[in-house]
């Protein structure tokens, strides 16, 4: 009874060391590398020995097993982290030899996690389709929102030294696209409306900025892409305009990964 | 898609594993006790090293897992068996040949005069 109750314990204690498993690998051993565990401690409650030492073992080796497991990255993951190892070169050898680049470390901790989980993004969805229009259109998002993202948190696509809060909007629009692409099921039709709704909200951003702070946008200091455009009202329109061009740019490519896939079908 | 590995040399675990699954179907425990007795209790494996490398067996195309079923001699739980594909069996069969060869020749060096191999 007492040996039942310690195997039942550590089986359950067993099954939390298994979560470390990578998901796929868990998926597929964690139930039967439990019942082994069972079996192996039974075994030796059988034969009337301990099971204490005997657990610590297999639990070392399980451990082993998990580091060795998770050190054989699949490349869809592998790929996003060398890339950005290697943007992430730029502003670490910036940061030691260009005198005014004066990184923080959370600098690099938010630069490194936006490039990885847009290069990450970018695996993952565009693995789903074999198709090269789709992929092109998965990488066109990407970028834009890439992009937009770290122009909104780095220096402010307009608005950040000017009293103008539009942050949030921004973070707004990536919503409806992560939302919009979890509705549409990354399917292309979907993702073409979905790109299109991003696009309209990019424009939104700066019209309720007009409506709301008029006085602040009047006296427009900044906008990003400054060579382009002057701190002005229309200049806050088109540097907008640039990421809804290439939010609309993806959604026509994605238009014509649905007619690919369309013809397919219909072949 | 699964690699060749039908000529590439096996490693003890993947050799053992073949063997206990070469008769007949085995799940992860029945694997187990059978390497450990084709050993007799010289190989002993955990289950991180038994799953991982059936793992990596399976994507080898050496082994496959079969239906889960009950065990008639142990609990009611159902569980995942595994047996050997045509490759393994393949791949098996020219580890065990390279083993004969490596015998041969040792056999053939110890009457020479001047090699003596272990007792």
């Amino acid at each position: 009874m007492a040996h039942k109750q310690s195997i039942r314990r550590l089986r359950s204690w067993y099954a939390t060391l298994l979560r470390l498993y990578p998901k796929r690998y868990r998926e597929r051993f964690a139930e039967p590398m439990e019942q082994t565990f069972n079996d192996l401690l039974r075994e030796r409650a059988d034969e009337g020995k301990g099971l204490f030492g005997f657990a610590l073992w297999i639990f070392v080796e399980t451990f082993i097993g998990i580091l060795r497991e998770a050190l054989i990255m699949p490349k869809y993951i592998l790929r996003p982290l060398i890339l950005t190892a290697i943007i992430m070169l730029f502003p670490i050898f910036g940061s030691l030899y260009v005198a005014d680049w004066n990184w923080r470390w959370y600098s690099f901790v938010f630069a490194g996690a936006l490039v990885f989980s847009a290069a990450l993004g970018y695996e993952l969805v565009a693995r789903r389709m074999n198709n090269k229009t789709y992929r092109l259109a998965v990488g066109v998002a990407v970028i834009s929102a890439f992009a937009m993202n770290w122009a909104n948190f780095a220096v402010g696509i307009f608005g950040e030294f000017d009293d103008i809060p539009t942050k949030p909007f921004y973070w707004g629009v990536i919503l409806i696209g992560l939302i919009g692409a979890a509705i549409a099921r990354l399917k292309p039709r979907g993702m073409m409306y979905v790109m299109a709704a991003m696009a309209i909200a990019q424009m939104t951003v700066p019209v309720i900025a007009l409506f709301v702070w008029p006085v602040e946008m009047r006296h427009l200091r900044h906008v990003s892409f400054p060579m382009l455009f002057a701190p002005t009202v229309a200049g806050a329109f088109g540097a907008n305009a640039i990421y809804a061009a290439l939010f609309i740019g993806s959604a026509l490519l994605f238009r014509r990964a649905s007619a690919d896939r369309d013809a397919l079908t219909a072949a | 898609m699964a690699k060749d590995t039908t000529n590439a040399p096996l490693t003890p675990a993947v050799l053992h594993i073949l063997l206990a699954l070469s008769a007949q179907e085995r799940h992860g425990y029945g694997i187990m006790k059978m390497v450990e007795s084709d050993s007799q209790g010289k190989v002993k494996m955990g289950p991180g090293t038994l799953y991982g490398s059936l793992g990596r067996m399976i994507e080898a195309g050496l082994i496959r897992e079969s239906d889960k079923k009950i065990d008639p001699e142990m609990d009611d739980e159902r569980r995942v068996y595994y047996k050997i594909t045509a490759l393994g069996q393949k791949a098996l069969a020219a580890e065990l040949q390279r083993y004969r060869e490596v015998i041969a020749v040792a056999k053939r060096k110890s009457r020479q005069p001047g090699i003596a191999y272990g007792s």
